[in-house]
């Protein structure tokens, strides 16, 4: 199940369960800072949190580098412009 | 130095200072986390005004300290000694410049240790009032003087070259042109423009901002030495 899917984070910061509301935030987020419209961004953010909710079905353990690729590729074709900065936002300095 | 060619110096050196790009990186990254966080339009133009005018004042208080301290030492204009070492410093960090400003990888990582850039990402997405806006800009100015502060003394050298009236004005000239960068970057977020955009943009053109940046570094020491070094010398010389 999903819901049990553990996190382990870059460093040394440990490990966490899979929290979708986190996710959506961070999606949501993402499309707002490409000046994407509200409704569009809380479509989106949907759409990628059901995205990977499936893709993590049987998975145990994932690291945030999966999620952040997972969410970028599943956010291209809704919208580019945030799959960009979803995926480059760490690479900017 | 004539006037002309002091402002010159002071034109190009400006430029150089503008070609360094960890201010825009940090104003990018602040304005995609205000917009993020359904900051009002107003407010987050705040933030990046805010930005904005600590890099200007930065680059104030670097230029006139400069100034100051070359006007202390070199009560005439400085020394072609001085030039020289100038020139000569400019030369290696030109190349370090084509070496190393941009990490290679995707996205526009730059030279900053990794701890530091953490950090910076860190307060930059916890910035919420104006005052941490201004101290980002301030500490981005301060961060880049690895790069900008040869082109920032050729440019202190050639303000107190100039007649005391045009001192004010040539500093002025500087801490604008120097800006430039984050000033575009500032009016194109402002006028709505999407940040995304932007970002691809720099991270097409990096390499070419590298090889720019570290080659007018590179021919201003060059310009600086056979101006100001060598042809007083053969003057001197052929009478």
């Amino acid at each position: 199940m999903s819901a049990l899917a553990t996190v382990i984070k870059q460093g040394r910061r440990g490990a966490e369960s899979f929290d979708r509301g986190k996710l959506y935030e961070s999606v949501y987020a993402a499309c707002l800072s490409v000046q994407s419209v509200d409704g569009l961004a809380r479509d989106t953010a949907e759409c990628v949190c059901n995205i990977l909710t499936d893709w993590l079905e049987n998975k145990l353990e994932i690291t945030s580098s999966d999620i952040r690729r997972q969410v970028a590729k599943a956010l291209e074709p809704l919208h580019p412009d945030a799959a960009y900065l979803y995926k480059h936002h760490k690479q900017m300095i | 130095m004539d006037t002309l060619t002091a402002f010159s110096v002071i034109t190009l050196a400006a430029l150089i200072h503008a070609s360094f790009q960890l201010g825009v990186s940090m104003v990018t990254l602040l304005s995609g986390h205000a917009v993020g966080k359904k900051l009002a339009a107003k407010r987050t133009l705040r933030l990046v005004g805010a930005f904005l005018a600590g890099t200007l004042i930065m680059t104030a208080l670097v230029i006139s300290t400069l100034s100051y301290i070359a006007g202390i030492f070199f009560n005439h204009g400085a020394t072609p000694m001085a030039w020289g070492t100038l020139a000569f410093a400019m030369i290696i960090i030109g190349l370090v410049v084509w070496i190393c400003y941009y990490r290679r990888g995707p996205g526009t990582l730059l030279w900053v240790p990794r701890g530091l850039a953490k950090l910076l990402s860190k307060r930059i997405h916890a910035t919420q009032m104006s005052a941490e806006a201004f101290s980002l800009g301030a500490t981005s100015v301060f961060t880049e003087l690895l790069f900008t502060i040869t082109p920032a003394v050729a440019a202190a050298f050639a303000i107190i070259s100039l007649p005391t009236s045009l001192q004010l004005i040539g500093a002025g000239v500087y801490i604008l042109v120097a800006s430039l960068s984050i000033l575009l970057v500032v009016g194109f977020i402002g006028s709505g423009h999407n940040i995304s955009r932007l970002q691809r943009w720099r991270e097409a053109n990096k390499r070419f901002l590298q090889f720019a940046g570290g080659s007018a570094l590179i021919v201003l020491a060059f310009f600086l030495y056979i101006n100001v070094v060598v042809t007083p010398v053969v003057v001197a010389r052929v009478g």
